[in-house]
């Protein structure tokens, strides 16, 4: 059936186009788009095998799971964080669309009412965090559902639901945020909050790790502990998550009526002021950012603090990018936490572990970095026409891509060096490695993209991305043998990170013959 | 006295396609040189390959005696480059984009600073100076860029298309200013389609087309091939380059 050109169908369905081709456009090319078409489908299958079929099988002679204040717990639990996870992507997409407007303008010119051009952009981010969260979960619950509980299936209903709510939630939040604190601010408040709803699970359930101390439980034993309290015995309604997500039909229709009905109310009460809002956000970046000249670091008349001084602006001033940074510097800080106060407890056990997670996180933070001052250039033309070397140029640029994190590491390396040398030792050397790996790959595979394309970035070749991340596997490897002091044994993994990134090293006339092919 | 730009045996290939065939071309200090041609004549890839920005199959191109393809760096040091799309970064503000423009150039603060006021004040950007170019109209960020490419004094200014989408106030400042370079002793090459430009501000004209040198001189001299003393560029361009006989033939019976 085709929708009527004008019609609600017609608009979701060029939204969902657009969604795809923007999906399949992160591999270049049919043969990019085919390979991960492929490797999605065997990922999935390898999921269903590996927890799907034997959940399925464990479970097949249980005939329901007892509702009991644990089960409810567990189910509320599991919205919970779906809903949260769900939201820091809709407050992404509801600031993207306020500020990176792309068709929005063309949209609202059109004789269509705005409230239900954005209410079908946003039920379109709505099938997007879905399908990502549907993919994950499908293949877990077909076999439990095929092995004797086809109700089961009501949890993807359920999710779709979380997803909707999640997206009225977004809308919500960024206009809110447009009212409170005007256009300006909310770009950047919006896109840094987004990161760190995202994180908020996984440091609620650092808690421990960050603040210490006997009485701050893990999130798992805080739910053990509630479900034998007595005030959550009795609490109205509690158990309707884990119902819904069973299958139970009165829950089901309370929850895909809560969904339905966040996103309606938004939509409906938010809709036109969040048109009136975008239109504002287009007045606020025409106007021009005023930036105070008197407090700038000045520009030196030397090519390579030039380029550093540049390149540092430019990522202090982009709101997107400190915002996906910063998620990955959540994630260091409990194990920057971790090292520092075991180290003060004389409690070993963890630290060599920590250290080898500082160090990937730190090579990942840094290659977003790097890819954003090598590969995101916005004038290459400049730069190639002064008369300074290209490698001082790209020196400059990865001196300013490692400079954030050596700064974001200070503060636990240099404390550990007093508490636990060998350890600090150890993870400093682990944390140079991987961030001098990351970056240089970013050197040798580069591939041109803009800055706003951070989020779909990617190194010429996926083979080439996966290396990436198994070198860094590596290093992380070898800084946690060292620190742990079997240093003999960290010797293998770092042999083998070496001649991995010896063999992807790239001469720089590789380099340009690679970049002049791509353009 | 040395040219300013000396261009020999010139070619550039893409695959199959021939950009630029065997060009040579001189362009003598001090003068406004217009480079004209149809669209893909190869105007663009011959001035990215003077302003190092490609490499040519083969051929010589020097720059004040400066060798391009050996020693660039010693040319780009008198060269300055604008394209059509202003290179700019949409986060720094205008001021911030000439300091570090110097700064590549190495031209110290002390000297940059004046400069870079004298130039937005002309160019009517200094209240602006403090506002990151990402808000900025396309002839603010088209000024913006004339600014940086005169910011360390070039002796070779080559321009793309610098009056493409440019409203005739700013378009005249941008004549106004070039012009004041070239009296000030600088030499400037430039692309326009807009043939009036070439006809009133050129000192000589070159026409390219399929990669080749078709024309060279003064209008006067150019007028004086064609043996119509009264022609207009325009004339002479479209009789030089096929136009003519072309939209003839589109035109309908």
């Amino acid at each position: 059936m085709i929708a009527p050109a004008g019609s609600t169908l017609w608009l979701m369905r060029h939204e969902l186009r657009l969604t795809w081709r923007g999906l399949a456009q992160r591999r270049g090319g049919r043969r990019g788009r085919f390979a991960n078409i492929w490797i999605t489908l065997a990922f999935l299958v390898f999921l269903m095998l590996i927890a799907g079929a034997p959940l399925g099988f464990a479970l097949r002679h249980v005939r329901a799971i007892p509702i009991e204040p644990l089960s409810s717990l567990i189910g509320v639990t599991i919205i919970a964080v779906t809903f949260t996870l769900m939201l820091s992507q809709t407050l992404a997409a509801a600031v993207d669309a306020l500020y990176e407007r792309a068709d929005l303008d063309l949209l609202f010119s059109s004789p269509m009412a705005p409230r239900r051009v954005l209410a079908v952009r946003f039920l379109a981010v709505s099938f997007t965090v879905f399908a990502f969260f549907g993919m994950l979960v499908t293949p877990v619950l077909l076999p439990v559902a095929v092995m004797g509980h086809p109700a089961w299936l009501a949890a993807i209903a359920v999710l779709f639901c979380v997803a909707l709510a999640a997206s009225g939630a977004g809308l919500m939040l960024a206009a809110g945020l447009f009212r409170l604190i005007g256009p300006r601010r909310t770009r950047t408040v919006g896109q840094v909050l987004a990161a760190v709803i995202g994180a908020a699970f996984f440091l609620a359930a650092q808690a421990r790790n960050i603040l210490g101390g006997a009485k701050t439980a893990s999130l798992f034993s805080t739910v053990m502990r509630l479900s034998h309290d007595a005030r959550f015995q009795h609490v109205p309604g509690l158990s309707w998550p884990i119902r819904a997500l069973l299958g139970e039909p009165i829950p089901l229709l309370g929850a895909i009526g809560i969904g339905a009905g966040v996103f309606l109310i938004a939509n409906q009460v938010l809709g036109a002021r969040f048109a009136a809002d975008a239109a504002a956000a287009a007045g606020a970046g025409a106007g021009g950012r005023r930036t105070k000249v008197a407090r700038r670091m000045r520009f030196s008349a030397n090519a390579f603090a030039a380029t550093v001084t540049k390149e540092l602006r430019l990522i202090a001033r982009d709101p997107a990018l400190i915002a996906q940074v910063l998620l990955r510097v959540l994630y260091m800080l409990p194990l920057g936490f971790v090292l520092l106060r075991q180290a003060g407890q004389a409690q070993a056990i963890a630290l060599p572990g920590s250290a080898a997670a500082l160090s990937l996180i730190a090579g990942q933070v840094a290659g977003s970095l790097a890819w954003i001052t090598v590969s995101a250039e916005d004038a290459p033309d400049l730069l190639s026409c002064a008369p300074a070397p290209i490698r001082t140029l790209r020196r400059a640029k990865l001196a300013a891509a490692i400079l954030p994190v050596a700064v974001m590491l200070a503060p636990v390396i240099l404390p550990l060096m007093v508490m636990a040398p060998w350890v600090a030792v150890s993870a400093a050397a682990g944390c140079a490695a991987s961030i001098a790996m990351s970056a240089m790959m970013n050197v040798w595979w580069q591939r041109p993209g803009k800055r706003a394309d951070f989020r779909r970035r990617r190194s010429s070749s996926w083979l080439v991305g996966i290396a990436e991340f198994l070198l860094g596997l590596l290093i992380a490897t070898a800084t946690g043998l060292v620190a742990a002091g079997l240093a003999g044994w960290g010797l293998i993994p770092a042999v083998v990170a070496l001649v991995g990134v010896l063999m992807l090293s790239r001469s720089d006339a590789q380099i340009a013959q690679a970049l002049r092919a791509a353009s | 006295m040395t040219d300013a730009l000396s261009i020999r045996g010139l070619s550039k290939t893409f695959g199959a396609k021939v950009a630029v065939d065997n060009l040579s071309l001189t362009v003598r200090a001090g003068e406004l040189y217009a480079l004209l041609g149809p669209n893909g004549a190869g105007k663009t890839t011959t001035l990215r390959m003077v302003a190092g920005l490609l490499k040519p199959n083969s051929g010589e191109i020097g720059v004040f005696g400066h060798d391009v393809l050996g020693d660039p760096a010693a040319a780009k040091r008198v060269i300055a480059w604008a394209p059509d799309e202003p290179m700019l970064y949409d986060r720094l503000t205008p001021l911030e984009y000439l300091e570090f423009v110097a700064g590549l150039w190495g031209v110290e603060p002390a000297v940059a600073m004046p400069k870079a006021e004298e130039l937005l004040r002309w160019l009517g950007l200094w209240d602006n100076r403090g506002e990151r170019c990402e808000g900025f109209s396309r002839g603010m960020k088209q000024k913006t860029a004339l600014a940086g490419a005169l910011i360390h004094d070039p002796q070779l200014l080559i321009l793309d298309e610098p009056l493409t989408g440019l409203d005739a106030a700013v378009a005249r400042q941008v004549k106004d200013l070039l012009q004041a370079r070239v009296k000030a002793g600088a030499t400037v090459i430039l692309t326009t389609h807009i043939l009036e430009v070439a006809e009133r501000m050129a000192d000589r004209i070159g026409i390219i087309q399929h990669g080749r040198l078709v024309a060279d001189g003064t209008l006067d001299e150019l007028r004086a091939r064609s043996g119509e003393r009264q022609a207009t560029l325009e004339d002479l361009f479209l009789e030089l380059t096929g136009g003519e006989a072309a939209l003839t033939e589109a035109l309908p019976a």
